[in-house]
């Protein structure tokens, strides 16, 4: 089995420095924080630039650029429900380093971003819901199934679709846990990819209890066949829980320096 | 049904390391393909084959070697006529005489050796010591210094060792290191690990994972070979993708079935074929497990193996 893949959520227009640097096109925050995730292993990083409605071609164009030359063609997932942009990053996206991944598509509105990933050759984060919430697993699998159809009627590997059971949030769905849970399962027996938002379980909880119960949520994800998830890598417990599963797993040959690898 | 031939190439592949200089330089590593696997995809170098010298084989060696190397006074004389034969790409000196708890041999006049015979042939160099860590040490680190632009592998650092080894051999005087290991997967990927976080370059690299004479516990060493390949194929795992020199004869020639004399065993044939038998079908196995490059004593094995390996690229 292949390793765990970590995908670096830290470049997120969300937060307010972030914001400010795509807005000015200040290379400096945004290269700082891709080192630290880097550094503390992330593979691909996330590139969520906003709804960026105006000029948001460009400044996808300028961070793709920007990033991939300053960190050797680091692979990245293209983050924006901009469709326009996400094809401008493409377009000076460099492969050598993987796939750029087109973050996200649903089996809803949205549902043609997997035509938009398929006609350039990308992966594509595929979010088992449509309009909201999947109420349970017989509906995640009917998602799959659609989105799973419709990408291969376009002429994508399976293997290019990354389902995503949507984590949903302990602190007020707990009973729903399993469930999400069981539908990872269920896409890994049937050999498909699987990703997502790991942090969502943990949401409003104490600063100091998320990375505790983000990394049980990851070990039990692993555990359930998860391929790949949207984390923040400078969480160095959460880090030290996916290498550990590797090892577990064999997914890598373990020796005592593991954890700095 | 028809046969499909379906090739098993993997994007990740083995990195190159260089011995030696000028003509007669060698490259071992690079393919990106099972061991042997020249049918999924061409290997870029083939495996191979090495002869030992030691510096005391000559004292119980049986009696085709001993009159291979008739005549020969020195580890000199006995290099230039190794290095005549077919299918040798180079040269082992094994001083096996360093031993405090034997001869002793000191570091400085094994050095003085080394450098003869490198005046000598000019096959990249590997060289062996006694299996005293502290010696080994003394030795690798002057000899690396005398043969400073050699491009020689010293074999080996181990766990012990890797310090002081790794930063003389592989920092100050730019050689090529062995990372020794004996039939432990997981310490051969943390010596990799180790040397490489001292500074070594990976590409300076060279791994023995151990080895053990055919029905000595060998079914250890090819599924400690088999992994290794796998993880640095299968799972592009940077710290596996050195190439592995194996040494057979050191192994091969001290097992029973190699030294048991015919009057002894007269059921078993002639000795120096049983020799040569062992170190031939350990050396074979090796190679299909992992193995870039193996080290053979008798002229006869390094015959058959080098032939063997020709016939398969």
């Amino acid at each position: 089995m292949a390793k765990f893949i970590t995908i670096g959520e830290r470049i997120h227009c969300i937060s307010p420095s972030i914001r400010e640097a795509m807005a000015t096109r200040n290379p400096e925050p945004i290269l700082k924080r891709a080192k630290e995730q880097l550094d503390a292993g992330a593979t691909y990083l996330d590139v969520n630039i906003g709804p960026a409605e105006n000029d948001g071609e460009e400044l996808m164009k300028w961070a793709v650029t920007l990033l991939q030359s300053e960190f050797d063609n680091v692979p990245l997932c293209l983050d924006t429900a901009n469709k326009k942009a996400i094809e401008a990053g493409i377009s000076v996206y460099n492969r050598s380093k993987g796939k750029p991944i087109v973050n996200s598509a649903d089996a809803g509105d949205r549902i043609e971003n997997i035509d938009l990933a398929a006609a350039n050759d990308a992966i594509v984060i595929a979010l088992c819901s449509a309009h909201g919430i999947a109420a349970d697993n017989d509906e995640r699998m009917m998602h799959c199934q659609n989105m799973l159809e419709r990408g291969m009627s376009l002429g994508m590997e399976e293997t290019d679709l990354w389902f995503d059971p949507l984590f949903l949030v302990v602190k007020g769905m707990q009973d729903k846990q399993m469930e999400v849970l069981e539908a990872i399962k269920m896409f890994s027996e049937m050999g498909l990819n699987t990703t997502g938002g790991l942090s969502n379980n943990s949401n409003g909880m104490p600063k100091n209890i998320r990375p505790i119960m983000d990394s049980a949520m990851i070990a039990m994800a692993m555990m359930q066949g998860m391929t790949s998830a949207i984390v923040n890598p400078c969480d160095q417990r959460l880090m030290e829980t996916i290498k550990s599963c590797d090892v577990l797993k064999n997914n890598v040959l373990y020796a005592d320096s593991y954890l700095d690898l | 049904m028809p046969f499909k031939n379906k090739p098993q190439t993997f994007s990740a592949a083995i990195k190159p390391v260089e011995l030696g200089t000028g003509d007669k330089a060698i490259t071992i590593g690079g393919e990106n393909v099972l061991p042997l696997y020249s049918f999924d995809a061409p290997i870029e170098n083939a495996p191979k084959v090495g002869v030992e010298i030691s510096d005391t084989m000559l004292e119980t060696a049986p009696a085709r070697l001993k009159e291979f190397y008739a005549g020969c006074e020195t580890m000199a004389d006995m290099a230039k006529k190794a290095a005549e034969l077919p299918g040798v790409s180079f040269i082992c000196l094994h001083f096996e005489s360093a031993d405090p708890n034997g001869a002793d041999t000191s570091a400085d006049d094994c050095v003085a050796a080394a450098k003869a015979v490198s005046e000598a042939v000019d096959l990249p160099l590997v060289i062996m010591g006694c299996k005293n860590n502290e010696k080994d040490s003394e030795l690798f680190n002057k000899v690396s210094d005398a043969l400073q632009g050699k491009n020689i592998l010293v074999l080996a650092a181990k766990e012990e060792t890797y310090k002081a080894v790794g930063a003389s051999a592989g920092l100050a005087f730019n050689q090529k290191v062995g990372a020794e290991s004996s039939v432990d997967i997981n310490l051969a990927k943390q010596l990799n690990v180790l040397m490489t976080q001292l500074g070594v370059k990976q590409d300076s690299i060279v791994m023995n994972v151990g080895n053990a004479a055919a029905g000595y516990g060998f079914e250890y060493v090819v599924s400690t070979m088999e992994r290794v390949r796998l993880a640095a194929l299968g799972q592009n795992d940077t710290t596996l993708q050195m190439p592995i020199m194996t040494p057979v004869a050191a192994e091969t020639w001290g097992v029973k079935e190699a030294i048991a004399s015919e009057a002894d065993m007269p059921e078993w044939g002639d000795v120096e074929e049983r020799g040569v038998d062992m170190e031939v079908v350990t050396a074979t196995a090796v190679l299909a497990a992992g193995s870039d490059a193996v080290i053979l004593r008798h002229p006869e094995s390094i015959a058959t193996v080098s032939k063997l390996i020709s016939e398969l690229m």
